[in-house]
């Protein structure tokens, strides 16, 4: 098999029986925006408007080297404004605005 | 894939970070536009916080002492759960897998991180890291090694590996020297590790979840 064949057969998320590390057993406690990540997730699929299956493929779109640079729900929250771009949902322009007013918002309340 | 999880990112000062604020922007962003409601976020972080092991022990300790539950449980997880009012918020099956003297079972997600959520919480952070999702399909007893879990060689080890719609959830062994505890005594010795398959339960050894 060559290298290309192997990659076409197997998808970045798909690594199960690959070598890796050793385990690492810490765990970290959830931020309270991580989990607001989670109930976001939810949400959208209750609302079919993104489920599981989307919300991975979205997260494997991001391709290798994003996902190396994220955490896990940094990749969610990146993964959810493409598959909403791509769903037509929300625009590019309109979450950069949105993004630059709850980021001035934050920094007010930080200030009080 | 490189699976690290990092530390958030938060600016010095102590504002949010750039991935925070685009949840939040996203969020608001379908509220404004009526796809989704804020008290429906707010509704499923309770939802969330009421989720952990102490429910999945709650499912395993009946099944210890009741065969018939047991039995409808092997047979129908979810509609077993939902007996004991353990509600299902998503359109998940689940699968218990029942651990005897031949067979012990582990559960994974290699393709993500799917889990029993309904019935155990948010999974760990290794659970839905490389190494786990990537050895425990391969080498079972090594990665059970690492937790410090020997399974004797005659022992089947079953790993069953998650999907969207199935998840799975096992079914430890009653540890030994228990037939006379309680049900909520037995609940108090059944680990989240033990229902991923991970441990074993050890009677002398209560649980510090």
């Amino acid at each position: 098999m060559t290298p290309s064949e192997a990659l076409v057969k197997r998808l970045p998320n798909d690594i199960g029986g690959l070598p890796a590390d050793r385990i690492d057993r810490a765990d970290h406690e959830l931020q309270p925006w991580e989990k607001r990540c989670h109930a976001l997730a939810d949400v959208l699929d209750f609302h079919k408007i993104v489920n599981a299956e989307e919300k991975r493929r979205g997260v494997a779109a991001l391709g290798t080297e994003l996902i190396g640079k994220l955490s896990y729900y940094e990749r969610w929250a990146a993964a959810f404004a493409n598959i909403l771009f791509q769903k037509q949902l929300l625009t590019p322009g309109e979450l950069a605005l949105k993004m630059d007013e709850v980021s001035a918002r934050f920094k007010r309340e930080s200030e009080v | 894939m490189h699976s690290h999880d990092h530390a958030p990112i938060t600016v010095p000062d102590g504002t949010p970070g750039y991935y925070e604020v685009m949840e939040t922007a996203i969020r608001e962003l379908l509220a404004e536009k009526g796809l989704i409601h804020p008290s429906e976020i707010r509704r499923q972080l309770e939802v969330l916080d009421s989720r952990t092991p102490q429910l999945g022990a709650k499912v395993v300790a009946r099944a210890w002492v009741d065969p018939e539950f047991r039995a409808r449980l092997l047979l129908n997880g979810r509609s077993a759960c939902e007996e004991l009012g353990i509600t299902f918020y998503d359109d998940t099956q689940l699968i218990v897998l029942e651990n005897t003297r031949d067979v012990h079972n582990l559960i994974v997600c290699t393709l993500c991180s799917c889990y029993p959520r309904p019935v155990l919480g948010l999974p760990p952070d290794w659970y839905k890291q490389k190494p786990y999702r990537a050895r425990a399909v391969k080498e079972p007893r090594n990665v059970l090694a690492e937790f410090g879990t020997a399974i004797p060689e005659d022992v089947e080890i079953r790993v069953s590996d998650s999907t969207a719609m199935v998840r799975y959830l096992v079914l430890p062994q009653r540890p030994s020297g228990t037939e006379t505890w309680s049900e909520e005594e037995l609940a108090s010795l059944v680990t989240r590790d033990a229902m991923i398959g991970v441990a074993i339960i050890d009677p002398q050894e209560r649980k510090v979840q």
